[in-house]
């Protein structure tokens, strides 16, 4: 009887054990695997997210978000996370998609203002009203891929 | 005479340009570095952000920074989730904002290549609380591009972040706050 017990507790021991470092080290979001939430087009997004910014972090913060656009210009100047700018209808409004450095030789055979689709991670509007140096505001998205 | 007339404008719109483009402008980047470390003996902590936006002004010294706190990528996702929803709420606070300036700027010369360093302060609002920070500033100009690298130290009690007393010992009192961008005047 005190061996069943015995064999019994280790069992839930291990278990939970098991379940605890699955959960410390459960893997970063598969962009590439997992389904986009919501279809829209680049302009689409930056007025959502420039109307109502509460409202649009609520609907769209760390959703994956596949996006069409046109690609305005490719910004390699962070070997980090080389970026790609797609185009609003707004002059000062952009959507900036980061993405791996192991997607960079894709990105580079990419030609400005193609039409583009982009599947990433949405993370928000940055820039602000209140600093004059940074009038310009982004949408951005991380880990992104490469549609068509 | 009329030639030596319009000789004359034209050497005297091209020095007008010179004088523009040499006497100063907006410094900026929308791909800058900010990285934090938290370093205690039960736990290592850093994340990164690439997509910082930044700008200077070369004549007033004013320098300004904006991050999506969400940018920010730690290698374990579980610690980026709990950041994120436990501490910095950041989809209530999503933005992490510097105002401030470069008090120095006039030593640094932007046209000559070299290495200058000058204190940096300003406000840094983070969940909607603003402290002010100073630190020294490097500032490494190169062809053009200023490379800026600063380091200074924060208290995430001063910014309303709150730490369960169990988690306390994992998370440092002083986060080191490091930047570093590479800045180009008219940066869309």
């Amino acid at each position: 009887m005190k061996k069943i017990a015995f064999l019994s507790i280790s069992f839930i021991l291990f278990g939970v054990l098991l379940f605890a470092y699955r959960m410390y080290n459960k893997p970063h979001i598969n962009v590439e695997r997992s389904k986009a939430t919501e279809i829209i087009s680049a302009e689409q997004l930056f007025e959502i997210f420039n109307t109502n910014e509460d409202s649009a972090m609520n609907q769209f913060s760390d959703q994956i978000i596949l996006v069409t656009g046109k690609l305005l210009s490719k910004d390699f100047s962070n070997e980090l996370e080389p970026q790609m700018i797609l185009k609003t209808d707004k002059e000062s409004g952009f959507i900036r998609c980061g993405f791996k450095p192991s997607q960079l030789k894709s990105l580079e055979q990419l030609n400005d203002l193609s039409i583009i689709k982009v599947k990433g991670i949405c993370k928000g509007i940055n820039g602000d009203d209140e600093l004059t140096l940074l009038k310009d505001k982004d949408v951005t998205l991380s880990s992104s891929i490469i549609i068509e | 005479m009329t030639m030596k007339k319009i000789a004359l404008a034209f050497t005297a719109l091209l020095s007008l340009f010179a004088f523009i483009n040499h006497s100063g402008g907006i410094y900026k980047t929308n791909t800058g570095n900010i990285s934090f470390y938290s370093y205690t003996p039960v736990k290592d902590i850093r994340a990164s952000n690439h997509k910082v936006k930044t700008a200077f002004s070369s004549e007033s010294g004013q320098l300004q920074f904006s991050c999506l706190i969400k940018d920010f990528e730690f290698k374990n996702a579980l610690m980026q989730e709990h950041f994120n929803e436990n501490y910095m709420e950041s989809t209530t606070y999503p933005k992490a904002t510097f105002d401030g300036f470069i008090t120095s700027v006039s030593a640094i010369d932007f046209n000559k290549d070299g290495t200058y360093t000058s204190e940096v302060t300003g406000k840094l609002k983070i969940k909607d609380v603003s402290k002010k920070v100073s630190t020294t500033g490097t500032f490494f100009v190169t062809g053009g591009i200023v490379n800026a690298k600063a380091t200074f130290n924060v208290n995430p009690y001063d910014y309303n972040v709150k730490i369960p007393k169990m988690i306390a010992p994992k998370i440092s009192e002083s986060i080191e706050i490091i930047v570093d961008s590479d800045y180009t005047s008219n940066n869309k």
